[in-house]
């Protein structure tokens, strides 16, 4: 079974440095990232299901930095941190594809659980993907080989 | 003081609504007064000379008649029948049923011998050639006189007219009663100082004068009369006692009479007089009630732009307050954002403590002891204390951000108590407990839940400042209770035990701007803003209060389907 990899973005290095200490002493698998452009480069190297998205950095946004995501690694599950309480930005989110958002302050047992929630999601996704590709396996070997030349991501 | 700047203006309404009425209105009574004055002059004038005129007629043709029956007695009578007494008698009997006003009768021969005389007098005998009565009839033949007192001592005159028969020149003469005549030439009657009489060419009254002016007196006032002339000649002059008079004069006899006709000026222009005095009367009044009624719109319009002015300069500056409020709640939802971020390391750096701490215990680095558990306590205060922080910008976020206006049922069983939780530190704060009795059927209510909040949190915080101004930081209460009330519809009530409000001023707590609150401290809007969003989503908003009791605020909302 894969274990969960999940990167967190935000512009505050102390709460990355923090959170990661947390994360890690939680025995989860985390990397951090303090830009959106430092995380879309990230991801092209390491193999993340979750990202932890803040939505206010400067730079690159959260939501920008969102559709840039779901453009090249559509299959990356996203949870948007926001430090407003509207639910209106968050919803803009999930428009774009956020599989849920954390309101800060949030707690760290809860940004886990959230986590958790959409590795679940994102392993149900590939279990589907895995169905899928063996239904075409059974039939047509020769686009299965086709499909392999592809890179999966 | 400042300039007022109204000042012109004011000038300009006042002169125009003094003018623009008075104008017409004096011109009216103006030109009414002149045609008025002109005609009734034309007609007076036109009236004292026709009397003039038909007075002479008649005195002309009392004249002529009484030398008609002169003429009749010479051209029917023969000298010698008329020397005779008994005769002559006869005959001025038949004068007098012609006329009363002879008074005697006298013949006389061609040497001016009175021949025979009828009368009172013993005057037969006597020669009169020499006499100018005399000379004239026998130039002229007839002559009458002036009024002379002659030997009789009393005023009378005499008609003479002479006559040629079978060669011989003889005259009669007859005395006219002064009085029938003078009565005949006195019954002129204007007006009540009309009247008429007689002067000869020096000016002694030939008839009495009513207003004083006996026989044979002459009147002062000839001179005034002129020469002779023809026709009626009228004019405007005082007499000997200063009185003004209009007159009419017109000669007869060949210029040796005088017919005057003559009134008062005051009563012949009486009713003009009348006229002038109401035309001054309504002048006066006109004056009197336009000039105030002018300086009282003046004034009012005045006053009302004042108001105009002054409700524009607040709406201003309400304005600039409502929109530093409004930049001050996006400011505070910045600021409370910002805050998020180190709460939220806060929040991190707590958790790893707290981790740490745990693990330093677990691996039985860390022996229990008051310290520790100083320590721990301490750590739990931050993680307390963060979440209040957290719950802080959470509210003003929740208040403060902009959104379009979004309708959904909203359920007051949960909203409520929600809403309370806002203004509940506030209320602790100053010891107000807020008592919620909220229905466990209440239904929902149709509506945008942020405006909602506004309306709510705005009552709660005006139920605490009331409180507060009553009761300090002690004693003070507030119930929000709900439920379903008639007709579909939901009610919300907010009471408190605050200083309640002046019925004067509870008519107007909804009107916009309306506050009591110091300068500065309130916009005065939010109560009708309150008022507004319940219109609007279909509902009602009272309020009854009473002072030093408290105030209810009851909402009512339909029902959502």
């Amino acid at each position: 079974m894969e274990t969960m990899k999940i990167m967190l973005v935000d512009d505050e290095e102390r709460f990355l440095s923090t959170t990661l200490k947390l994360l890690t002493k939680k025995g989860i698998d985390a990397v951090t990232a303090a830009s959106g452009a430092e995380a879309l480069e990230k991801l092209n190297h390491k193999h993340i299901h979750v990202v932890i998205l803040d939505v206010k950095m400067p730079g690159m946004d959260g939501n920008e930095t969102l559709k840039e995501i779901k453009k090249r690694f559509p299959l990356v599950e996203v949870i948007m941190l926001t430090g407003h309480a509207t639910v209106e930005s968050a919803i803009d989110g999930l428009k774009s594809g956020a599989t849920d958002y954390l309101m800060k302050p949030t707690e760290i047992d809860e940004l886990i659980a959230k986590a958790r929630e959409a590795f679940q999601k994102r392993l149900q996704l590939e279990e589907k993907i895995h169905m899928a590709q063996s239904r075409k396996y059974m039939k047509s070997p020769r686009e299965i080989l086709k499909e392999a030349e592809k890179p999966e991501r | 003081m400042k300039q007022n700047p109204y000042a012109g203006l004011k000038k300009v309404i006042l002169a125009s609504m003094n003018l623009v009425p008075l104008v017409p209105f004096v011109s009216v009574l103006g030109i009414g007064y002149y045609y008025f004055t002109d005609s009734l002059e034309n007609n007076t004038i036109a009236s004292i000379q026709r009397i003039v005129h038909d007075h002479r007629q008649m005195i002309e043709s009392f004249l002529m008649e009484r030398k008609a029956d002169l003429e009749f007695i010479l051209n029917t009578s023969a000298f010698e029948d008329l020397s005779r007494p008994d005769k002559l008698n006869r005959t001025f009997g038949s004068l007098q049923k012609e006329s009363s006003a002879f008074v005697d009768l006298g013949i006389f021969d061609e040497n001016g011998l009175h021949v025979a005389y009828h009368g009172p007098y013993q005057l037969s005998g006597k020669v009169y050639d020499q006499a100018p009565w005399f000379k004239a009839v026998v130039k002229n033949g007839f002559y009458i006189s002036d009024v002379f007192l002659g030997y009789r001592e009393v005023p009378h005159f005499v008609i003479a007219v002479a006559k040629i028969n079978q060669g011989r020149r003889w005259v009669i003469r007859a005395t006219i009663d002064t009085q029938i005549f003078n009565d005949l030439v006195k019954k002129v009657h204007i007006g009540k100082t009309g009247e008429a009489y007689l002067l000869d060419a020096e000016g002694v009254f030939q008839t009495e004068r009513r207003s004083g002016g006996p026989l044979m007196r002459k009147d002062p006032d000839r001179p005034k009369y002129g020469p002779v002339h023809d026709g009626i000649k009228t004019f405007i002059d005082s007499d000997a006692h200063g009185k003004p008079f209009l007159y009419a004069t017109t000669w007869l006899k060949d210029g040796s009479w005088l017919l005057v006709v003559r009134q008062e000026k005051a009563d012949a222009f009486k009713a003009l007089h009348q006229a002038s005095y109401l035309i001054v009367f309504i002048s006066v009044l006109g004056g009197a009630i336009i000039v105030p009624v002018a300086l009282f719109l003046t004034s009012l319009i005045i006053r009302r732009m004042e108001r105009m002015d002054y409700e524009k300069d607040l709406l201003g500056e309400q304005l600039i307050r409502a929109g530093r409020l409004a930049e001050i709640g996006e400011m505070a939802s910045g600021f409370a954002h910002e805050i998020n971020n180190p709460l939220q390391i806060i929040k991190s750096e707590y958790a790893l403590v707290e981790m740490i701490l745990a693990d330093l215990k677990e691996r039985g680095e860390l022996k229990q002891s008051e310290d520790l558990a100083e320590l721990e306590d301490s750590i739990d205060q931050i993680k307390l204390q963060v979440d209040r922080c957290a719950d802080i910008t959470q509210a003003i976020l929740q208040f403060g951000r902009k959104e379009e206006s979004v309708t959904k049922d909203i359920e007051l069983r949960t909203f409520i108590p929600e809403v309370v939780v806002m203004v509940a530190n506030k209320a602790g704060v100053h010891g107000i407990t807020i008592k919620q009795e909220i229905s466990d059927q209440n239904s929902d209510v149709h509506g945008d839940l942020r405006h909602l909040q506004q309306v709510l949190v705005n009552l709660l915080n005006n139920a605490i400042d009331a409180v507060i101004a009553r009761h300090g930081s002690s004693g003070g209460a507030i119930w929000i209770e709900s439920g379903p009330a008639e007709n579909g519809q939901v009610e919300i009530k907010i009471r408190d035990n605050g200083s309640g409000i002046s019925s004067e001023n509870l008519k107007k707590v909804f009107t916009p701007f309306f506050t009591t609150k110091p300068v500065g401290k309130g916009t005065g809007l939010g109560l009708s803003v309150c008022y507004g969003i319940i219109d609007k989503m279909g509902g009602g908003m009272a309020v009854a209060s009473q002072e030093n009791v408290g105030s209810t605020f009851t909402i009512r909302l339909p029902v959502a389907k």
